[in-house]
């Protein structure tokens, strides 16, 4: 991503706008010698949780979605992505929460992936980046090797740190 | 001998020899770098890298096929002789010092200068010549008195063991234990499910500190589920430090032979490259190990070779092809699709105009525009699809060399005969289609194709016959392989089924049916079992690759007289017709090339019958299939249906939905996701403004539904 700020806010793709913000415009590394991570951060079911921003591709509105037979229930389609044919995960369904109808909040995350493996994860609604020091991320206790594997504190709450292998693995069911 | 053939009369280079300049230039283009590494490697003085020599060795080998393929005679012998210098390397028959090494880089100079005079007839003479002289002098070179071997005997290593290792293996050893490196002997076992697995697991750990000279299967005492595996391994590494790295279970590491440290004046010790290898070696001067570094050696003794450019190794590529990466091209298809894609958005737009009374006059040039962009658009295609497209004469002449090569090993007379090696198909799709077609004309070979006594017994020529018969038909390409052996029996086939589990005792099956269980996993009417084929794996092997492909595998037999398989193959992968179906709120595209026709029916028309529904098309019963059912959809019940009526090779089924939606160009793409891989879907499409469609893949489809059917 490039450095320089577009003077034009409104066209920015709003990824891109999230993560400049994130950066704080110019960013000077040398003045920042502890690990930071950042995560973006995304509502579901009123819950804070989180993923690791590399592995973020792009963020897309809400679109037709085509439902496909023979997938698990957590599977909601494919969508039509500048010629690229996507599968969208419910991340609701996926972590066993409620399901909801989609509002004008809900978006689908496009993550990264090789070998034929981008994935869309459709979520409630994107808040935006947060860093965090490594030191304050803590593993989540008990439940290793689940979804959820680390959590990090902000201000009051704490955010779910989603652990994606985790989640787009389909071969232990 | 002459670099020569017929053809070579006709003025200028024929398509055949543009081809093989093209292939060979890129054969040469690896053996010089890597012979530039090998030089570099011995100039340091260090070890060479054995897969070094394996890689250079297989180009010289694949230069030759290809020579002989050609009927360049001259340059075969050449290549042959490079292949036997890179033959004694590799099995250490001749030494890396040795002067016949320094003359690779020779011919390979020479290969080079002479393809651009191929074709040349003036130049033939002179071609030979030059090929003769320095064979000669390779041979000369190579006489290199053995060198002493170090025994064996200090192993601490079952006799059986060493008995197993292959020549190229027991080089190895010896070339390991003369640098003084501890040979271990680990030996390992695994589940039978895992076990290929766990063994590149093991190796790549264990080549991370040394060679793998050699794996064995071990008989030893695993549990019935386990197999066991000894693995000869040279290392600087003891064997304690290996058992540390190596965390796997159930594996032991024992010293076969410790390393000595004590420097000895070993036969094989690393020596500088022998510099005065040109004297003894007839006369011209032999190439410097280093090419390609400024100047390249004229060759006196035939000097009129300047006139031409002689040895000069021009930088100019010789071919006017352009070998392009596939994936490319795929891009181009892809961008073509998008363009259709827009132009469908076009003729939309200009709808809407037209409705308007006001906008009606530029409605009308704009449906003027989408006709010339229609045309153009789809001259593009075309164009972008032609370049894809390759003979199958390529896979033809790789199978003869394969009969050949059956014919010498086995001492059994077979006749390989070729139609319609002009057809064209998807250069994807070609490439997929040699390991089955391989697989098939194998099976013909060592299955299908009696013994010479046994032949003649029953009245058939000595000679065993094979033909192979490509033709297009349609949007698809058939490719038919035909034999007059022994033939398959119906009844064989289906005992052998029954035993295995895949027919119950007393169901209904026609011959036909019974003939296409060969396809099934598990099934194998060889009795014996041969290097390649009859080992039960292979015939659903071939029908897997070709379903992959979209394609259909079907066999037909008379006992004692021959059998014939045929495959059925769309001609490409790439942008293809499809009919937009729909059922309640789903579509489906379903590629036209398999579509036969489509009709209307009423919902009364459908007969049923056991399990399965039937129509009745023009007298006779054609297997429907709802695609509701197929894939667990929501249809809200019908009056009326349309079938679709799906043809694959022989296979007929009606698929059965509500609505029909247009056709629509497509490119199938793959689907991305954690669970894209779905049995029934080809991949999807995007449609204009309707988002992403799935494409149907009919041959999984019809195939499923007629399995059903057969176990029903």
């Amino acid at each position: 991503m490039s450095e320089s700020m577009d003077s034009n806010h409104d066209t920015t793709p709003e990824w891109e706008r999230l993560a400049r913000g994130a950066a704080g415009g110019e960013r000077d590394v040398d003045l920042e010698p502890e690990l930071q991570r950042e995560l973006l951060t995304f509502q579901l079911d009123g819950t804070h949780y989180a993923i690791a921003v590399e592995r973020v591709r792009e963020i897309i509105r809400l679109r037709e979605i085509t439902p496909m037979p023979r997938v698990p229930d957590c599977i909601l389609g494919v969508v039509a992505l500048r010629g690229e044919i996507v599968q969208v995960l419910d991340l609701r369904e996926r972590l066993g929460l409620a399901s909801s109808e989609p509002t004008r909040r809900t978006r689908i995350i496009v993550l990264h992936g090789e070998d034929d493996r981008v994935t869309g994860i459709q979520v409630d609604a994107v808040r935006d980046v947060l860093r965090v020091a490594e030191q304050d991320v803590d593993a989540s206790g008990d439940n290793a090797g689940a979804a959820v594997a680390e959590l990090c504190r902000r201000d009051n709450d704490f955010v779910s740190i989603i652990d994606l292998d985790q989640v787009l693995d389909f071969n232990d069911g | 001998m002459a670099a020569r053939k017929s053809s070579a009369k006709k003025a200028g280079v024929d398509k055949a020899q543009r081809e093989f300049v093209a292939e060979a230039e890129e054969i040469l283009e690896r053996m010089r770098e890597d012979l530039g590494e090998l030089s570099d490697q011995r100039v340091a003085g260090a070890e060479v890298d054995p897969d070094l020599v394996n890689s250079i060795f297989r180009s010289a080998h694949s230069l030759k096929g290809l020579a002989g393929m050609f009927g360049f005679e001259g340059l075969s012998e050449l290549a042959h002789r490079l292949e036997d210098i890179l033959d004694g390397l590799r099995l250490g028959r001749i030494r890396m010092d040795n002067p016949a090494v320094d003359l690779l880089d020779e011919a390979v100079t020479l290969f080079t200068a002479l393809f651009t005079q191929l074709g040349d007839e003036s130049y033939e003479a002179e071609a030979a010549t030059r090929i003769g002289e320095l064979v000669a002098r390779i041979e000369t070179a190579a006489e290199d008195p053995s060198q002493p071997q170090d025994s064996l005997d200090p192993l601490d290593i079952a006799p059986m063991l060493l008995r197993a290792l292959t020549e190229y293996e027991e080089h190895r050893l010896r070339e390991n234990i003369s640098r003084r490196r501890h040979v271990l002997l680990v030996d390992t076992s695994f589940e039978i499910t895992a076990f290929e697995e766990g063994l590149s697991e093991v190796s790549a750990a264990i080549r991370e500190v040394g060679e793998v000279v050699s794996t064995l299967p071990s008989p030893g005492d695993a549990p019935e589920s386990q197999i066991r595996f000894s693995l000869l391994v040279a290392t600087e590494t003891p064997a304690a430090d290996l058992s540390a790295r190596l965390e796997f279970p159930d594996t032991d590491i024992k010293t076969v032979l410790a390393a000595t440290a004590a420097p000895a004046e070993s036969s094989a010790a690393p020596q500088p490259p022998v510099e005065a290898s040109a004297a003894q070696s007839g006369g011209a001067e032999a190439a410097p190990a280093e090419t390609g570094s400024g100047e390249v050696p004229g060759d006196g003794a035939t000097g009129k070779g300047g006139a031409r450019g002689g040895d000069l190794e021009s930088l100019k590529s010789i071919s006017d092809t352009v070998r392009v990466d596939i994936h490319k091209l795929d891009k181009l298809m892809n961008l073509v699709g998008e363009l259709v894609i827009q132009r469908s958005a076009i003729a939309r737009i200009a709808t809407r105009l037209a409705a308007d009374p006001t906008t009606s006059r530029i409605a009308a040039e704009l449906f003027k525009t989408h006709k010339g962009l229609d045309r153009k658009l789809k001259e593009l295609q075309a164009s972008v699809l032609d370049v894809r497209m390759v003979p199958l004469r390529q896979i033809f002449e790789k199978l003869s060399r394969v009969v050949r090569r059956l014919q010498r090993d086995q001492s059994k007379d077979v006749n390989l005969g070729f139609s319609g090696e002009a057809t064209e198909l998807d250069k994807l799709i070609v490439e997929q289609l040699v390991d089955p077609l391989m697989h098939v004309v194998r099976n013909a070979f060592d299955h299908a194709i009696e013994g010479e006594d046994e032949r003649v017994s029953a009245g058939k020529s000595r000679e065993g016959n094979i033909w192979i018969d490509a033709s297009q038909r349609g949007n698809h390409v058939v490719i038919e392989v035909r034999d007059d052996g022994r033939g398959i029996d119906p009844t064989a086939v289906r005992e052998k089924a029954e035993a295995a589990g895949l027919v119950e005792p007393g169901q209904l099956l026609s011959d036909k049916d019974c003939l296409n269980l060969i396809f099934e996993a598990g099934l194998s009417t060889a009795t014996g079992v041969s290097g390649t084929s009859g080992r039960g794996v292979g015939m659903d092997v071939v029908r897997t690759n070709l379903s992959d492909l979209g394609g259909i595998v079907v066999v037909s037999s008379e006992p004692g007289r021959g059998t014939a398989i045929t495959m059925t193959l769309p001609i490409t992968l790439a942008i293809i017709q499809t009919l937009i179906v729909a059922v309640g709120r789903d579509r489906f595209a379903i590629p036209l090339n398999s579509v036969l026709e489509t009709l209307l029916i009423d919902a009364s028309e459908i007969q049923r019958s056991e399990r399965r529904e039937l129509l009745n098309v023009r007298g006779e019963p054609l297997q429907l299939q709802r695609l509701s059912d197929e894939f667990g959809l929501d249809a809200p019940p019908q009056d009326r249906h349309y079938v679709v009526v799906l043809g694959l090779g022989e296979l007929r089924l009606g698929l059965l939905v509500d609505r029909l939606d247009g056709q629509q160009d497509t490119v199938i793409k793959s689907i991305q996701g954690p669970a894209a891989q779905v049995r029934g879907i080809a991949g999807a499409t995007e449609l204009g403004d309707r988002g992403a469609v799935l494409v149907i893949d009919v041959s999984a489809i019809v195939e499923d539904s007629l399995r059903r059917r057969d176990a029903a």
